[in-house]
Order: C-alpha cells, then sequence, then structure tokens
C-alpha cells in the first residue's frame, strides 16, 4: 500500500505443525523391551515453506523460501561459498558432501516478475548441513547465508530448523566447530562452546 | 604356531574400494614387574613381551549388537556425551539403548571392531587386576601354566584355533561418520579395560583414519572428553589449526518456558528445541 513493501509471513502447512506441536517428552526411566520392530522412519521428510514474503516497490514479489530437501546445485552453492568467501572446494567433493548428508537446509529467494509474462528468478541464498549417524551424534558443517541477506535471522532460521529435526529423532549430540566470530551467534542459538571440558580434536596427516 | 593372515576381499558396503577388511595380528603386551618401595624387595624390572592373538574387522557384520551393547558397558561407556548415571553417588553410566544402537551401527560409514579369544582375554583381567611384585607374578606364572596343563583337550585345541569373530570376544571398537566428501566424525572408539595399553585403540583409530583419507577425506574430527583427549593426542590428533571453537547444543527446558515445546532426553540432559514461529494469525488472535 504505501512506498515501502509490506513483510508478510506466511501460514505454514498445517499437518506438519500441528504434528511436532503434540510435542514429546521422554522421561523413562524403566527399561521397556519392545518387542514389534522399529518404525523404519529413515530420512527427515522433506519440508518447504515460504518463510518472508515481501513486495518489492517495483511491484515484483520476493519470496524466501526455506526448503530440508536438499536440492542444491552444486554450481551455486560454489558460487554462494565465493560470496561469503570460503575457500573454493572441489566440486565433486560438495556434491558427495550433499547428497550424503544427514540433512540440507536450503534458503532460495524467489523472485516473482511484477509482468504477467515475466519469469521467476531463483537463486540460492543460504544453506546449512548436517551430518549424523541417525541416533545418537550429529555435527552441523558448512552454515552460510549470502551477505547481502544477512542480518535478518536466515541462519538463525536455518540453524533452528536443523535442531528441530534433529532433537525430533531424539538425536541429542549436536555439535559444530565455530570460527571465533560466530561463536556469539551460535551461543545465542543454545549452544555451549566446551561443555563440560569437551573438545574437538582434528586429525593432522604427518606427510 | 604359523597362522595365515585371514585376508578375504571384500566389497565395502559404501563405495567401490576394495580391500582387506579382516585381518589377524598380534599385540605385544609390556608386563613389567613393578618393584615394591622397599630396598629389600626390589628386583629387577622385567621386559617380558608377550604377543596376544586379536582379529581386527571392518566388516559391519561382525558385530552383534548385543555384545557391542555389553562392551560399552564393560568400559562404562555412553554414547551419549552427558551420559545418565545409575545412582548419584556412582559414576557407572546406564546401559546403551540397543536400538539406538544399531541404528547408529547401519547408519556409521565405517566400523572397525577387535576381538580376542575369550582365554585370553580371562588370562589378561587376571593378570592386571592381580598386585604386581615378585612373589605374585611367581604365582600368576605358576597359574597360568596350571591353566595350560589342567585344560583338556577340547579346551588346547580351542587355544590352538585362530582367532575370528565367530569365535572371539568382542574387546575393541570404534565407529565413523562422514560425508565421503569432506569431512568425518569419529565416535565411540573403546577398548576393554583390561587390554588397554596395548596399542589396540590406536589401531582401531589409525585404521579409520586410514580408510578415510583412502577415500580423500582428511578432515576428521573427533569429539572428547578431557580423560579421552591424551589418547586422541598420541594417536596424532590435536587442536583445530584454523581455531575454532568446539560447541553443543544444551538449551535446556528452564521454569519460564511454557506452552508446547518439544523436548528431548539425551543421556542427563533434557534438550529444548527452539519454540515455533509466531505467526501472525495467531499473534493476532491472542491480542484480540
Amino acid at each position: 500500500m504505501g512506498v515501502f513493501g509490506s513483510i508478510r509471513v506466511l501460514r505454514l502447512r498445517a499437518g506438519f505443525w500441528e504434528s511436532i506441536k503434540s510435542g514429546l517428552l521422554k522421561d523413562d526411566t524403566t527399561q521397556v523391551i519392545e518387542t514389534s520392530p522399529e518404525p523404519q522412519v529413515e530420512e527427515p521428510l522433506p519440508e518447504e515453506f515460504v518463510l518472508i514474503e515481501k513486495t518489492q516497490p517495483d511491484g515484483a514479489i520476493e519470496q524466501i523460501i526455506f526448503s530440508s530437501g536438499g536440492d542444491v546445485d552444486v554450481y551455486d552453492l560454489q558460487s554462494l561459498c565465493d560470496k561469503v568467501g570460503w575457500p573454493r572446494r572441489p566440486l565433486s567433493k560438495l556434491a558427495a558432501a550433499l547428497k550424503n548428508s544427514y540433512m540440507v537446509a536450503t534458503l532460495h529467494s524467489i523472485r516473482k516478475s511484477p509482468e504477467p509474462e515475466g519469469g521467476d528468478q531463483k537463486k540460492l541464498i543460504g544453506m546449512a548441513r548436517a551430518t549424523s549417524d541417525h541416533a545418537f551424534n550429529a555435527t552441523i558443517w558448512d552454515v552460510l547465508v549470502d551477505p547481502s541477506y544477512q542480518g535478518q535471522g536466515l541462519g538463525k532460521t536455518l540453524v533452528e530448523n536443523i535442531i528441530r529435526a534433529l532433537l525430533q529423532r531424539d538425536i541429542g549430540n549436536i555439535t559444530l566447530f565455530a570460527d571465533s566470530q560466530v561463536v556469539e551467534f551460535y551461543r545465542n542459538l543454545g549452544f555451549e562452546p566446551d561443555p563440560e571440558g569437551i573438545k574437538g580434536m582434528f586429525w593432522y596427516p604427518k606427510f | 604356531m604359523e597362522v595365515a593372515v585371514v585376508g578375504g576381499s571384500t566389497r565395502q558396503i559404501l563405495g567401490s574400494y576394495r580391500g582387506k577388511c579382516m585381518e589377524l595380528r598380534w599385540e605385544r603386551r609390556n608386563i613389567r614387574s613393578k618393584a615394591k618401595g622397599e630396598k629389600e624387595k626390589r628386583v629387577s624390572v622385567k621386559n617380558k613381551k608377550e604377543k596376544v592373538p586379536i582379529y581386527i574387522s571392518t566388516n559391519p557384520s561382525h558385530i552383534n549388537s548385543e555384545e557391542l551393547r555389553d562392551l560399552c558397558s564393560a568400559c562404562n561407556h555412553s554414547c551419549h556425551r552427558f551420559p545418565k548415571y545409575l545412582d548419584c553417588d556412582t559414576d557407572v553410566v546406564e546401559a546403551v539403548d540397543i536400538h539406538k544402537l544399531r541404528t547408529a551401527l547401519s547408519h556409521s560409514s565405517l566400523v572397525v571392531s577387535v576381538f580376542c579369544k575369550p582365554t585370553d582375554v580371562l588370562l589378561y583381567t587376571t593378570k592386571s587386576s592381580s598386585e604386581i611384585n615378585t612373589t605374585s607374578n611367581k604365582n600368576i606364572q605358576i597359574q597360568i601354566q596350571g591353566l595350560g596343563l589342567g585344560l583338556g583337550l577340547k579346551d588346547l585345541f580351542q587355544q590352538l584355533m585362530p582367532v575370528t569373530p565367530f569365535n572371539a570376544q568382542l574387546v575393541g571398537f570404534g565407529r565413523a561418520v562422514s560425508d565421503f566428501g569432506l569431512t568425518a566424525s569419529i565416535y565411540d572408539v573403546m577398548v576393554i579395560p583390561s587390554l588397554r595399553g596395548m596399542g589396540i585403540g590406536r589401531m582401531i583409530l589409525k585404521r579409520l583414519v586410514r580408510m578415510l583419507a583412502s577415500r580423500d577425506i582428511y578432515d576428521i574430527a573427533a569429539v572428547c572428553s578431557e580423560k579421552e583427549r591424551m589418547f586422541f593426542k598420541a594417536c596424532g590428533f590435536g587442536d583445530d589449526i584454523l581455531g575454532s571453537t568446539t560447541m553443543m547444543y544444551s538449551r535446556k527446558v528452564s521454569t519460564y518456558d511454557e506452552g508446547d515445546q518439544l523436548v528431548i532426553r539425551a543421556g542427563q540432559k533434557l534438550l529444548l528445541a527452539p519454540a515455533l514461529k509466531e505467526t501472525s494469525a495467531s499473534l493476532k488472535a491472542k491480542n484480540s
């Protein structure tokens, strides 16, 4: 209506949130011996929803879409990594890493043109991924958001959704290795540095 | 006893890496007899090297999940980073959930398991738990010989049989989870207490690292507690060269939290999941 665009946060798909809202409180101190086979819910159900919708001054609509389906074009990812200033890694390795990750969460920006015949422009603006053994441990790697979209809470959304998905699957050891400049960012998300003396150690190849 | 190395060329489950995935090894054990404080009872330190046959395998099908759970208990190892203790004044952790263990095993990229003959395990359990001085050492020697003589033909035959995963006890384990592209994480490396200090743990770690390196993965992380740090350091692990900080999710339930929450128990911690975002529709409903 006014000169500046309006921001609307859209309602998420009903069914998905309803199922989460019921919540899970595990409180068993007794051993339950299950005779029935465990449910075969292997991979997290991929979800996609519109996070933010903005109407721009020229009438175009920009949507920021969150997806956990892991549909990432490796070339897009490479250019996003370039934008944030990360060193280049071989494309084949990036592709393999994405394929074998437990969860890949992405943020895409879709710009719908004001003209009726104008097409949509889709670009990757954020990504985060986690590897896991599906039972106890998970490690979050490679959290990145396009610099021109930073400061809006998008990185927070990415990480929070991954944490939520992991906790839903009862995966309790969620670890990550943060560079010094992002330690505060993760602290605000509920991460604790070196809890109870736990540290990560890395292998050093001896040449 | 001449035993050929049993090496089958088996297709590894993930990828087409053809290689030995089972082999027989011998570990050396240093047996030193410590002299007692008093001068009168001082004796020369004996460096008796003994070889223990062990079987190291990277084949996941050699692992029995119940045996692994028992190994975890024997090592007092919990797969949770902050384990729940059985009692408030004990440091014995609660047993590992077998279903989760099976899931974890099936989704681990690499596993290494070490087997040893039950008789050998028993032998070293007796040795390590006894007092170490000359007189008792002699007693042990006699005991061992006695064991040998006292055994029947069947047992002697058993002793001569090479150790395989099917007739032996699981004594060591380690696993790694990787994306087979960039990174890998090592979890749950353990060796039963009586066979520690022999290099088995180091062997497990070396094997994991070697397998990862052969797939071009050099970014290998291991999250470890204070106690485990020395072990990893001795095996060539160190602090991150890029100086990153290890962080773990630890947001807990507090009395101020209200409404629907997703809370899960991980060992002794009750973790609270990030809240769902309020939508503009529900906010309006609240305010009206």
